[in-house]
């Protein structure tokens, strides 16, 4: 465990993916493998003793407030301007969840039970704090593998995407140049978190912590008057839950649970769920550039994957390399934080059905 | 959990995903409407009531107050939100804004252009 999380550190430092988490990541590792260090202990019954750093730190990842607040800060950051201008990008943020569904069905058939399955699904929101949010409910003994699984396929989004996007699509509708998008107003950015958060935490409310505390971000965003806590949740918050999630996400990583053959099941469920992503996106993509009458690139529809904003990134790339006067990174944007609140939704219906 | 369990709780699952996304898309074309239609109303009051000052009104303070005045330009162009484009298209209008917002040093975010037209 200790060679591997020395791999993981090189890939985060050198290979820079994902290196803001999986620094983190691969360090805790290392630290919760570390002979009689006993950072990951759980002090004894009568509490006769204290128990190790990592394990007081990973109480909350346990219980889930540390992807809450990941979300307070993605909120934050997040425009959802793009979105508001074109509410149909929703639909591609909701058929960018089908690799999630179709990796369920597989890892069933692999012999994980159901909240196992479901835990392992997630990783096809592309969406690292749902994942962890979902895992440590559901089959917390997969965290890590899930966990690491989610974030390097994250960091591989640019690899990962672009064959498929090509296979699926035609030059012609790569060309496609989509038509600017209006001006959304201020009142819209305001009334907006607060109708999201309304409608989805009525409909789903075990995904509440995620969807609320993302849409609490997002006011103290739009709304203008409290910029100290907007700009406390968008860089020092962020920062200090992402030390501590990564961090004790790894400690989770012992050799007994981590060297098993269904840390290579997740790992190939994952791909698998990434992919059906993509293509979930692209197919509606492509409806509704039929049905639009070719006025929607479908390469937008690739980034409902979530992993904001580097699938937007992917579908702005694409669309320049097939036509250079191509700028699709805001329509991209609108399916982009789509696949947020998509996957969301998904971890919320996943915990109603499988959740004690 | 048999395979058929699974394929149905998937189907369901895609189910829930679309209709709370589609509803969201409802929802939100229908606040932008509303919010539209409240925004023109406050839009054309603000209007008419510097209208009113324009010809004469003073305020509590005394003071007469000076609204530039706006010649009147045929709109032959098209408009994209509040910006309208007058013989120019929209990628000179992205590279004059830039300038401008470089030129000036005040951020894009900060700058509200009213109308980019182009002179003969």
């Amino acid at each position: 465990m200790m060679l591997i999380a020395c791999i993981l550190i090189y890939m985060a430092i050198v290979k820079k993916y994902e290196p803001l988490l999986l620094l983190p990541i691969a360090f805790g590792v290392l630290l919760a493998n570390l002979p009689m260090a006993n950072l990951m202990a759980a002090p004894p019954d009568d509490h006769s003793q204290v128990g190790g750093l990592l394990y007081y730190l990973y109480q909350g990842v346990k219980l889930g407030i540390y992807p809450s607040l990941i979300f307070l800060g993605v909120g934050a950051m997040t425009d959802f301007g793009p979105l508001i201008a074109r509410p149909s990008s929703l639909f591609l943020g909701a058929a960018a969840q089908l690799g999630i569904y179709i990796a369920f069905v597989v890892a069933i058939c692999l012999g994980f039970n159901p909240q196992e399955g479901a835990a392992i699904a997630i990783i096809g929101g592309a969406d690292g704090p749902t994942a962890i949010f979902l895992s440590a409910r559901l089959a917390p003994e997969l965290l890590p593998a899930i966990a690491i699984a989610a974030y390097s396929y994250m960091a591989l989004i640019p690899m990962i995407q672009p064959p498929i996007m090509r296979l699926l699509t035609t030059k012609k509708e790569r060309e496609i140049e989509m038509v600017q998008l209006r001006e959304v107003s201020k009142l819209e950015r305001i009334v907006f978190p607060i109708v999201v958060t309304i409608v989805v935490c009525m409909l789903l409310p075990s995904v509440s912590p995620l969807i609320g505390m993302l849409m609490l971000g997002n006011l103290f965003r739009e709304s203008g008057v409290v910029e100290r806590l907007n700009d406390t949740v968008q860089h020092a918050l962020i920062n200090i839950v992402t030390i501590f999630l990564g961090t004790t996400v790894g400690a989770t990583a012992v050799a007994e649970v981590f060297l098993s053959p269904a840390t290579i099941k997740i790992i190939v469920l994952g791909l698998m769920a990434f992919v059906f992503s993509t293509i979930g996106g692209l197919l509606l993509g492509k409806l509704m550039c039929f049905l639009s009458g070719g006025k929607v690139n479908p390469l937008i529809g690739s980034a409902g994957v979530s992993a904001v904003p580097m699938a937007a990134r992917v579908s702005q790339s694409e669309g320049q390399k097939a036509n250079p006067a191509n700028f699709l990174l805001m329509h991209a944007m609108g399916p982009n934080v789509a696949g947020v609140i998509g996957s969301a939704v998904a971890a919320g219906f996943l915990l109603a059905m499988f959740g004690s | 959990m048999t395979l058929m369990d699974s394929l149905m709780v998937s189907l369901i699952g895609l189910v829930v995903v679309f209709s709370v996304l589609i509803l969201l898309s409802f929802l939100i074309k229908f606040q932008s409407v509303v919010l539209g239609y409240i925004m023109t109303d406050k839009n054309k009051l603000d209007a008419a009531s510097a209208k009113g000052k324009d010809t004469g009104d003073f305020t509590a303070e005394g003071e007469t107050v000076v609204t530039a005045e706006v010649p009147n330009i045929v709109d032959e162009g098209w408009s994209t939100g509040e910006l309208r484009l007058l013989g120019v298209d929209e990628k000179t209008a992205a590279m004059i804004m830039a300038i401008v917002s470089h030129e000036s040093q005040i951020p894009l975010s900060e700058l509200q252009f009213k109308m980019i037209k182009a002179i003969n």
